[in-house]
Parts: structure tokens; C-alpha cells; sequence
């Protein structure tokens, strides 16, 4: 038997993904359809592995209109498989009839499945399968994806028609359009083979010419079409395409008459009820903001926090306790170790001082009499903590007490790179490729990693949210606030997974359809702080600023405000102009959610996001770990000390790029590293001052170095530093995540780029006007920022420019 | 009258569609056609949500505004 194709066809929300699963198990291909960011999916039928089951995009219609319209249509037309399924709602059959109409156009055999039986049952309809297939003249199987009914007979249909290949017989659309088809057929296009005739006569009276333009028609051809067509049209008083539409669906309440029994709908349905207090304009935002709150509380601070807490400190950190066995003792210790090792150093230093010898014979009385101040510090405030006085006593029970062994209180379990370090070192390895192990790869794909568990949570409640109904909610509730800066309803959800991490915010994007407003997303996204921003933003909060509360909200608010900027004033450039996308979106009946498919969506999204990891993040960490380990000292490039930093490669780089900074007040090298480094991950900003001021390795917020960076920079320049930050490009995993996002490396480089601009652009301004309000001097990088200023008033406030529609622009 | 001017919960027969032909024919093929029956589900700061040939579609108060009823 000849290897055969079936194509899977169907409305938007008619059930067609999960049957193309149920069809096709885990046997799957996903790629993208040449050209466009519309996703194709391919798979080979369970029990008939010889058949190839490709996913066309859920389309209304086969009109040249939208990108998912084009890409299946040309793959009916070009590539002809030997069938086509056409999955159809049982529940709204007379809209999604009106596609099926135009496939039994093509020539090709199909098959209509009527989904969702079971809740037409439920409701009360009778659907009459065998009358429907013999007034459509095609097999019809009746099925239910969710319930897993019907679907082996729906497969045997489908593979016995594609190895009969019985073109399918078109719906007959009335008298006149009839005649006029007939005309065209027999004056335009006799050169066609019979069954490819009609759909071109259809295309060539609704002037589609981007369907007609490979037929090659001959002068006389063309014109005969064009004329019979301005006839027709003269004659209806009306567009052929309209009066074509008219007749399909005229057609289809013909066919379902007699064969359809629907119950009388006046009354709401459940869903509407739902719909009437869900989308109520009083109650449709405090709904929302709640829904959203325990979405992030629980994903976020909660579970997630836990998750991704183990593995960050657990598997990719020093290890853990199985079961968490044995934590709280080992813990209790530890902390006692630690005060123990705070009095020695404190009672030693004083001993020091006051030249009193502990070591040698028996102690003098200076020694007895000694007391000394161990100082706590805090997480917050360079200051301590607390301070406690320190006697002989103390120090000596201080001295016995040990340092902890994990072994000790449980089982533990030694992190990745502790069991990958020691088994490197055991090999006897080199010092550099135990560092580019551990170090680099490990280092930097775990802390990707790291979001992995927290990020299947979300996408567990992105999967809920959309299987259940509610995503297409929030799309219309948000709509029209988001709609003003270009963006759209669906914008929200990955600004909301952004303010955790970007990349799966970037890639939650993937549930807004229409490319325009996808883009500008993931254009915006990275402008909400992400957690790994936090501590830089508290850094500088810290030191130069005091730490007030309101701090980091700030930053929020910045960066909200730099998401409504910069979609107010990309929507007015070419590459995002044209009209606004009309919201006009399906939205499916609210139904509860069928476990494989929540759990598959989630597996999905995550699945992809870990292949990421393995590919551009285990790419640039080892890219990252060579630039800023190695450099050239002592006049070879080789490995270098942690200390030696300031001469890698990557402080080459930011020396490099120190100059460009200067108008933005922080001009010097250890700046531009710390940007430079805050590509790798932006959390390396405030370990990448510690050893660029000297301290070695610092605590998180970088509470060591508050005092020698409130010394560096002014309040201005550290402000602006901070701006800079926040706005510019992210991180290497983020843009990784744009890049696949976009599905191009143009519109990845304009991001970036965007990014970086917008950045620059605001911090120059920043700088330059607060300098001059206090009490700076007025000097030329002052008119250049107000001159850019200027400049992002004009693009933010002129008119729309009208023109060229550009809609899903390439 | 346009249909974004209709009070949720009515019910009514669609006359005309209006505006560019693409507009239109986005429409049509949601089920938007003259003769049909629309009624409206819920309405949010003039985005409407409508039940037409037994679905619901949301659409904007640009669009609605085409649909005449």
C-alpha cells in the first residue's frame, strides 16, 4: 500500500487538536508552516503508521484573509492529500458546515466528523448522521474527541477513502450561482482537469487572485471570467463573493433541514449565564483580578517558590535531604555553627587587638577579663543586625562547637554539581574543563532549569484556563484597555508571567493569534522587572536610596510605563502600523477541562522550553563562561583567578563599551561589565560588582558593597544605571526565547535592538535632565537629551499615519 | 440601528452589513449574514458579546457598529 496523506481541517474550537492527539498519540512532528508563525503539526496514524496525518490551522473559512487561511488552502491545493478529514462542532453545526461546503469544492475526498455528540445529546439536539451523509454524499462519522467515542470508525472512513480517492461531490449552491460556475468552467478553464474546475471558477468569480494567478490563463481565458463575472455582479447588484457566501450558507440550512432537530434556544444557555456575570461590566475585572491573584499566588509564591527553591538550592546547588528528612536538625546546627564561627572570629580579632596571646600556656588574666563584640548582619542594611558581647566562656564553648556533616541527620542527596565536580575531580580532569562543566554548562542551563518546575505550574493554569473557556474571556475583558497601545486583550497574561521570569512569559505569548500583537508583546515583555531583577533593583534601592518601601513598585510602574509607551509609539511605526486588527473572536462554550488535554498543552509549553535550554542556553553559558573566565594576564590568554576578573574577556568588552555610557553618568568600566555580565543572567549584576569592587563573593542584595557603590555613583548616575538595566535587552535565555517566539531572526535583531534603544534613550534623558535640575551645568549631551526628548514626544503623539495597510506584516 | 445600541438579552434580525468588503466578509464568514438572528449575550465597556448561529463571538464596538439590526 502507498504511503497516503490525510489532512486534518476544522473551525477554530471544534475539538480538532484533541483529535489530531487522539489520531495520532505521541507520534508527532511540530514545525511552523513556511513563511508564517502559524504552527504545523504532523503525525502518523495509530494502527496505521503508513498514514500521515497533517494539522491544518482551525480556519473559518477558505478565504485569502488570514495567514492560517492561506497556509491551508495552499497545502489543499498544492500538495492534494488523499483526504480530508473535517472535523465539524455538533453543537454549531451551521457555521462550521459553511467550511465544509467550500472543501467539498476541492476535488479531493472527504470525510466529515461531527464532534462533540455528546454534549449534542446533552442538550437535547438530535443530529439524523446517516441523513447528513447522504444529502452531504460524503462518509460522516459521529464522535465525541473528549469521550474518546467513535473515533476507529472515523479512521477506518478516512484511510478507505483515501486509498478509493472519489473526488467529493460539491454542495450544490442554487440556480444562479449554479449557471454562472457552469459558464466559467465551460469558458475558462476547460484545460483543468474535471474535479479542479469548480474551486477555480469559484476563485476566479470572487476575484481571488491570489488562488488564480498560477493557472496561467490564456488572454481570452481571463477575460471571458472577468466579463462573466461583471455580468453576475450586474445582475445581483451585489459582490460575487457576497452573494456566494449568501448562497453557502443558504445551502447548509437547506441541508440541516430535516436532519437537525435543535431544541428551542431562546433561553440562555449554562455558558451564557456564566458569560452574564463573568463578562458583566461591573463584575468582569474584580473577577478577573482575582482569578489572576491565586494564578500568580499559587504558581509563583507558593508552589512554585517551593519547587524551584529545591531546585536551585537542592539539585543544582549543594543538595538536599531526601524527603526533607533530617532539614530541621541539620539546620538548627548549622545555624549554630555559624553563630559559634561569628564569636570566635570576634573574640579572636579582640584578642588581636588588646595583643593578648590565646594560643600558649595558660591564658593571663587579660585574656579572662576580655570581652569582645560579635557583630549580626542583616540582610538588609550594611549596619548590624544585632551585637553581643563576647566573653572567654563563650568563646571557648564556641570553639568546640563543629562544623555539621549532612550525612549526619539523613540521607542526603549531594546537588548535580557537587556529584558531577567530585566525579570530574576524581577523573583527575583539568581544572578548566571541570570549571566549564560545573561552572559554565551546569551553572547556566540550572539556572534556567531552575524555572522549570515553576513554569510547568503556570502552564498547568494556562492550559486550565484556556481548555475551560476563560482565556477568550479575559482577551474581551481586557480588550479595550489594552487595545489603545497596541496591544491586544491577551497581552496581559505574559506581562503577568514576566513579573516571575520572562521567558515563559515570552513564550506564553503564543496564545494571541494575530502576528501584529504578538510581536509587540514579545517586544514588551521584558520591560516588567523579572525576579532576577529584583536584587540589582534592591542593590541600588539600598545604597544610594535607603531602601524606602517604595522602591521597587517603582520599578514596576516604570516598567508598565515603558510597555504603554512603547506600544503607543511602535503602533504608529511602519512595522506595526495598518488597521487595528478587529477584534472579533470566537468564544467556546465553558466546558470542563479534559485532564489529558490540560496535562499534554502544559507538557507541551514546558517540553519546548527545556529543549531550549539544552540548544541557545547550553550555547551561550559555554560562550558566557569562556569570556568571563578567561583572559590575558601576565601576557598569555589563559584561565583566571575570581579575583582577576577585571582582565577577562568580558571586561575587555564592557571596557570597550564603557565610553558609550558616559553621557548616561556611568561611564566607567566596572558598569559596562556589570551590564555586560547581566546579559548572561541580570542577577549576575550584583555579583559581578563584588568582584569588580573587591569583595569577592557577596550576598544576594550585595549588602557588602552598599558602601563603596553609595561612594561610586551619585543618586543620579545609579538611578540611571538602574533604568538602563531594567529596560535593555535581556538576558541570553530571554532572547533566545524572542528568537523562537518570532520565528525570525530580523524581528528578533529588531527587539533586541528596540530594547536597547528604549533603554538608552530613557536613561540618557533621564541623566541629563535630573543633572540639570540639580543645579548641573547646561552642556551639549543636555541638548541632545532634550532633543531626544523631543523626539520621543513627536513619535509618541503624532497623528497615526494612514496608508498602507500592513496587517500581518513579514 | 447599529447593533452595539442593542440592550443585552434582545434579539435581533440582522439587515445589513456594512463597510470595506474585507470587514464584511471577515464577518460573514463568522455567520454575520443578512437574515439572521443575533442576539446579545453581555456587553463591556462597548465590546459586545453576541450568540450567533448558536455561537458566541465577541466582537468590538467597531464592528458591531457595521451590523445593522
Amino acid at each position: 500500500m502507498k504511503p497516503l496523506t490525510i489532512a486534518l481541517a476544522g473551525n477554530p474550537n471544534s475539538g480538532k487538536t484533541t483529535l489530531f492527539n487522539l489520531l495520532t498519540g505521541s507520534n508527532q512532528y511540530v514545525g511552523n508552516w513556511p513563511g508564517v508563525t502559524v504552527e504545523k503539526k504532523e503525525g502518523r496514524l495509530k494502527k496505521h503508521k503508513d498514514v500521515t496525518l497533517t494539522d491544518l490551522p482551525g480556519i473559518y473559512s477558505l478565504s485569502p484573509y488570514s495567514p492560517e487561511e492561506v497556509v491551508a488552502r495552499t497545502y489543499l491545493m498544492e500538495e492534494k492529500p488523499q483526504a480530508i478529514i473535517n472535523i465539524v462542532d455538533g453543537t454549531n453545526l451551521e457555521r462550521n458546515l459553511y467550511l465544509t461546503t467550500q472543501l467539498l469544492d476541492l476535488g479531493l475526498p472527504v470525510v466529515v466528523a461531527v464532534n462533540m455528540m455528546d454534549a449534542v445529546a446533552k442538550s437535547g439536539d438530535k443530529v439524523d448522521i446517516g441523513e447528513l451523509s447522504q444529502r452531504l454524499q460524503c462518509p460522516v462519522a459521529e464522535i465525541s474527541a473528549l469521550k474518546n467515542t467513535g473515533i476507529d470508525r472515523l479512521v477506518s472512513l478516512a484511510v478507505s477513502a483515501a486509498q478509493q480517492a472519489a473526488a467529493a461531490v460539491p454542495v450544490k449552491l442554487g440556480q444562479e450561482v449554479e449557471s454562472v460556475l457552469t459558464q466559467v468552467e465551460e469558458e475558462a478553464l476547460p484545460q483543468l482537469p474535471k474535479e479542479e474546475r469548480r474551486w477555480y471558477a469559484l476563485k476566479l468569480l470572487e476575484k481571488d487572485s491570489q488562488a488564480t494567478e498560477k493557472l496561467a490563463l490564456t488572454q481570452a481565458q481571463a477575460e471571458a471570467a472577468a466579463a462573466i463575472a461583471a455580468d453576475f455582479e450586474a445582475e445581483q447588484d451585489d459582490e460575487a463573493e457576497s452573494v456566494i457566501t449568501t448562497a453557502r450558507y443558504e445551502a447548509v440550512t437547506a441541508l440541516l433541514k430535516g436532519s437537525h432537530v435543535k431544541k428551542d434556544r431562546h433561553a440562555l444557555t449554562t455558558s451564557d449565564k456564566i458569560d452574564r456575570v463573568v463578562t458583566n461590566r461591573w463584575l468582569a475585572l474584580p473577577i478577573f483580578a482575582v482569578v489572576m491573584v491565586l494564578v500568580y499566588y499559587i504558581s509563583v509564591s507558593t508552589v512554585g517558590a517551593w519547587v524551584t527553591d529545591f531546585t536551585n538550592d537542592g539539585l543544582f546547588g549543594d543538595g538536599f535531604f531526601l524527603m526533607g528528612n533530617g532539614r530541621a536538625a541539620y539546620e538548627e546546627k548549622l545555624e549554630e555553627y555559624s553563630t559559634a564561627q561569628i564569636y570566635t572570629e570576634a573574640f579572636e580579632q579582640a584578642a588581636q587587638d588588646a595583643g593578648v596571646n590565646l594560643e600558649a600556656g595558660p591564658l593571663s588574666q587579660q585574656a579572662r577579663t576580655l570581652t569582645a563584640a560579635a557583630q549580626f548582619m542583616g540582610e538588609d542594611s550594611p549596619e548590624p543586625e544585632r551585637t553581643e558581647q563576647v566573653t572567654l566562656a563563650m568563646y571557648q564553648q564556641a570553639l568546640t562547637v563543629a562544623e555539621p556533616e549532612t550525612g549526619d541527620f539523613g540521607t542526603w542527596v549531594p546537588g548535580v554539581p557537587v556529584v558531577v565536580g567530585g566525579w570530574l575531580e576524581s577523573l583527575q580532569v583539568a581544572p578548566w574543563m571541570q570549571s566549564l562543566v560545573v561552572d559554565g554548562i551546569i551553572a547556566g542551563v540550572g539556572a534556567v532549569l531552575g524555572f522549570v518546575p515553576q513554569m510547568f505550574v503556570l502552564f498547568l493554569f494556562l492550559a486550565l484556563l484556556e481548555a475551560c473557556g476563560y482565556m477568550a474571556r479575559i482577551a474581551f475583558i481586557l480588550d479595550r484597555v489594552f487595545r489603545r497601545f497596541g496591544l491586544s486583550g491577551k497581552s496581559f497574561i505574559p506581562m503577568l508571567i514576566g513579573s516571575g521570569c520572562s521567558v515563559p512569559g515570552i513564550m506564553a505569548s503564543r496564545t494571541i493569534e494575530n502576528d501584529r500583537d504578538r510581536r509587540m508583546t514579545i517586544t514588551t515583555t521584558s520591560f516588567i522587572p523579572c525576579g532576577a531583577k529584583l536584587p540589582v533593583i534592591a542593590m541600588i534601592g539600598g545604597a544610594l536610596f535607603g531602601g524606602p518601601w517604595w522602591f521597587t513598585p517603582m520599578t514596576y510602574f516604570i516598567g508598565v510605563f515603558a510597555v504603554i509607551l512603547s506600544g503607543v509609539l511602535l503602533k504608529k511605526t511602519s512595522r506595526f502600523r495598518g488597521d487595528a486588527s478587529p477584534f472579533v473572536m470566537e468564544l467556546p462554550a465553558y466546558r470542563v477541562p479534559g485532564a489529558g488535554i490540560v496535562l499534554r498543552s502544559m507538557w507541551e509549553r514546558g517540553w519546548s522550553f527545556i529543549k531550549k535550554a539544552g540548544s541557545v542556553i547550553l550555547l551561550s553559558s559555554i560562550f558566557i563562561w569562556f569570556i568571563s573566565r578567561f583572559g590575558v594576564a601576565d601576557g598569555a590568554l589563559r584561565m583566571l583567578e575570581d579575583a582577576q576578573m577585571d582582565q577577562s574577556i568580558a571586561a575587555k568588552i564592557g571596557g570597550l563599551f564603557a565610553w558609550l555610557f558616559i553621557p548616561l553618568g556611568f561611564g566607567d568600566w566596572q558598569s559596562s561589565v556589570a551590564t555586560v555580565m547581566g546579559l548572561v543572567a541580570k542577577e549576575n549584576v550584583v555579583s559581578t560588582f563584588g568582584i569588580l569592587f573587591g569583595f569577592g563573593e557577596v550576598s544576594e542584595r550585595g549588602v557588602e558593597i552598599w558602601a563603596a557603590l553609595a561612594q561610586h555613583y551619585t543618586a543620579v548616575s545609579a538611578m540611571s544605571l538602574l533604568l538602563f538595566n531594567l529596560l535593555c535587552a535581556p538576558c541570553f535565555a530571554a532572547i533566545g526565547a524572542i528568537r523562537r517566539e518570532m520565528n525570525s531572526a530580523p524581528w528578533t535583531a529588531f527587539a533586541v535592538g528596540y530594547q536597547t534603544a528604549f533603554a538608552y534613550g530613557v536613561s540618557l534623558v533621564f541623566y541629563q535632565l535630573a543633572l540639570l535640575l540639580t543645579g548641573g551645568a547646561f552642556t551639549l549631551w543636555t541638548a541632545v537629551a532634550l532633543m531626544a526628548l523631543a523626539g520621543f514626544g513627536y513619535l509618541l503623539l503624532r497623528p497615526e499615519p494612514k496608508g498602507v495597510p500592513v496587517g500581518s506584516a513579514a | 440601528m447599529p447593533l452595539h445600541m442593542m440592550t443585552p438579552g434582545s434579539r435581533n434580525l440582522i439587515r445589513k452589513i456594512t463597510g470595506k468588503l474585507e470587514t464584511k466578509q471577515f464577518l460573514e464568514k463568522l455567520g454575520f449574514v443578512p437574515g439572521e438572528f443575533v442576539t446579545v449575550v453581555s456587553e463591556n465597556c462597548g465590546n459586545l458579546i453576541v450568540n450567533i448561529k448558536d455561537s458566541r463571538v465577541a466582537i468590538s464596538r467597531d464592528m458591531a457598529l457595521r451590523i445593522v439590526v
